[in-house]
């Protein structure tokens, strides 16, 4: 009986940790390539709204939650354009630049979404992603509820960790990515276009956070609230420095974070004697304890948030 | 290189801890409303000052609605302006010195964080009457009004323990707030009064928007057994109620009746109406009765009809009829002011 309850809670807590990295690890993901290309992009938080908002807009006007995926990832890249001109053509500060586009996103998503819908006395809902039955993998005892019942996205992002690995270390894109973030000069000499290898890695970053703002607001709720992304945008950024610009330890520090916050809830709701604020800060105080072990370690890219421009020295 | 790496590290996670911390934005938008129309007699003017947005199904929208409807009855009497998102503290002072120079006569804080700069503006403007929207300060031009949700909580709990067939209940709330936390210990000591061996989980989710986090927390409150789970608000509750849908299992509102949401597992919950306060309110104003009262208090009970169960919908007849008269009898008890339940203060 005590061994089914430990089995029971522990099979929840580990769906629960995959479910709550989801949203943590797409727009790491996407993040990835454009820190590799040499930019930082804090804007994450603005662009998974926006994300997350057309998601839904998509999905509740044309019923159909593939368009609004699809929603998100072209709005996530028009979002990201912002940052991509600002740092890359108009060379502007890149963490002010991105600073910016949260609080752009933040404000224009509520904006956008009272625009739309109005003030109404529920919110408006749609049906979401359900869970996959997949037959025999989902009856495995234990593997089967941990592993193999979730719904379609969280699958699709983690098919998008091994193409992401694939493409940054295997393919010429990929290396043109890292020698762009690396040395540009060298790089331009070489005959790679700097300037668009550059925004094409912002605009996958705001394909992935897109996506990341969507799964939260028709992947794993049903609706959008203002505000919904809660700070994930920022910790994706943070999984990224941890993970060292790689898209598998990405994925394993995102489950880190998400067991975390998936730990600290099931740790309060059994009634551990410890107060709900520092049970609420456990993800937090782990990130920082992760990036004082790793930090050593961290080798950012050598033109990590340097414009670039041919004629400068 | 290592510099640049902790001071990134240090403004993103102050970053991350300001975002999560308040979810608001910052974009106050007014909005006005014309309530007076051929009345020869100025009409009071009120400004209702607001934290969050009118549509957040919760806590600032159940107060816009109880207004309006307030506006459409003493249409010519009182003229209403609304103010949005006025959430930090530093914008507050300013607003509702703002409003009193512009000459209104009532100038409604709605949340707790105007305590503190109502009490001092109050001092100011000894002719400006002011409201305070939960809270224990104050002063002779100013009121306390607040939801009594232990009442909520009670029936809540009630309901929850008589209901639940595993002995396990949930209750999730947002940030810890003094009237969310009454709320969720009269639910806990009302579901043991009528199911001692009851267990009951608790969850404070710590803000108001992260509907994911509550929905996960939900879930694993049903993962571990819970078949009844009450949610004390907000659009994290919108997340416990996506839970019960995902598992099947039931959920018991707030603030309003969310049933349309899932009709098959929102099994009830509590419905506030914030007209019965305001009215009371405004009419002490119009018969000069403010300023002079003993009591400051202007509670949302169920008494006064401010708290109300919502009803079973199309699950009544899962609702055995000896529960529905206990809570019959529990709300009875509660006009008759019999219930006995300490005093939760922390």
């Amino acid at each position: 009986m005590q061994t089914d309850i430990l089995t029971v809670g522990l099979v929840s807590l580990l769906a629960g940790a995959i479910r709550m990295s989801i949203p943590i690890l797409l727009p790491a993901l996407g993040e990835i390539f454009t820190q590799r290309s040499g930019i930082l992009n804090l804007g994450l938080e603005g662009i998974m709204l926006m994300g997350a908002l057309a998601g839904f807009g998509g999905t509740f006007f044309t019923q159909n939650l593939w368009f609004g995926l699809l929603a998100a990832v072209i709005t996530g890249i028009t979002f990201s354009l912002i940052m991509g001109f600002l740092s890359i053509t108009v060379k502007a500060n890149q963490v002010i630049a991105g600073t910016a586009l949260t609080i752009l996103g933040t404000g224009l998503s509520t904006f956008l979404f009272r625009e739309m819908f109005g003030i109404q006395k529920l919110p408006p809902q749609i049906e979401s992603f359900a869970p996959l039955q997949i037959p025999f993998l989902s009856d495995i005892p234990f593997l089967g509820p941990v592993l193999f019942n979730h719904n379609i996205m969280v699958y699709l992002t983690l098919l998008l960790v091994v193409c992401s690995a694939f493409v940054l270390e295997k393919t010429p894109f990929g290396l043109q990515v890292r020698a762009v973030g690396e040395n540009p000069r060298a790089a331009d000499s070489k005959g790679i276009n700097v300037t668009l290898v550059r925004y094409l890695c912002v605009m996958i970053g705001g394909a992935f956070a897109g996506l990341g703002g969507a799964f939260l607001s028709i992947g794993f709720m049903n609706t959008f609230l203002d505000g919904m992304v809660a700070g994930r945008g920022f910790i994706a950024v943070a999984v990224v420095i941890f993970a060292r610009w790689n898209p598998y330890r990405a994925l394993g520090a995102a489950l880190l974070f998400g067991g975390a916050s998936a730990l600290q809830m099931r740790l309060q709701a059994i009634g551990v004697p410890i107060p709900h604020q520092f049970l609420l800060a456990l993800p937090y105080v782990l990130t920082i304890l992760v990036l004082l072990s790793v930090s050593k370690k961290a080798e950012f890219p050598a033109a990590y948030t340097l414009p670039y421009s041919r004629s400068e020295r | 290189m290592k510099k640049k790496f902790s001071l990134l590290c240090i403004v993103m996670l102050v970053i991350s801890l300001l975002v999560t911390g308040c979810g608001g934005s910052s974009a106050p938008a007014s909005k006005s409303t014309d309530a007076s129309k051929d009345s020869g007699v100025n009409p009071l003017k009120v400004a209702l000052i607001l934290p969050g947005k009118v549509d957040d199904v919760s806590w600032n929208q159940a107060m816009y609605e109880g207004m309006k409807s307030l506006e459409k009855d003493y249409a010519g009497k009182i003229k209403v302006t609304y103010s949005e998102n006025v959430y930090e503290v530093a914008n507050i002072e300013p607003a509702l010195r703002d409003f009193a120079t512009q000459g209104f006569d009532l100038i409604m804080g709605h949340g707790f964080q105007f305590q503190e700069p109502i009490i001092k503006v109050a001092a100011e403007f000894p002719n400006t009457k002011f409201a305070l929207g939960t809270g224990y300060k104050t002063a002779a031009n100013t009121c306390l009004y607040d939801v009594q949700l232990e009442d909520g909580g009670y029936l809540m709990g009630t309901l929850a323990g008589l209901m639940t067939k595993t002995n396990k209940l949930g209750v999730v709330g947002g940030a810890d707030a003094v009237e969310i936390y009454r709320g969720h210990e009269a639910f806990k000591f009302a579901a043991k009064k009528v199911n001692p061996s009851i267990q009951i989980q608790e969850l404070y989710t710590g803000d108001w928007r992260d509907a994911a986090k509550a929905k996960e927390g939900a879930m694993s409150m049903y993962d571990a057994g819970a078949d009844v789970i009450w949610h004390s608000g907000d659009g994290i509750g919108l997340g416990a109620v996506d839970a019960a849908k995902e598992k099947k299992k039931f959920v018991l509102g707030n603030v309003a009746d969310q049933n349309v949401l899932v009709p098959d597992y929102v099994l009830s919950g509590i419905i506030y109406n914030w007209t019965p306060v305001i009215k009371q309110m405004i009419d002490d104003i119009l018969n000069n009765n403010f300023t002079n009262r003993t009591d400051k208090k202007y509670m949302l009970t169920v008494a006064n009809g401010g708290v109300t169960v919502a009803p079973f919908h199309g699950l009544d007849s899962q609702v055995p009829a000896e529960v529905k008269a206990k809570l019959e009898a529990v709300k009875k008890d509660f006009i008759d002011n019999k219930i006995e339940m300490p005093k939760f203060a922390k």
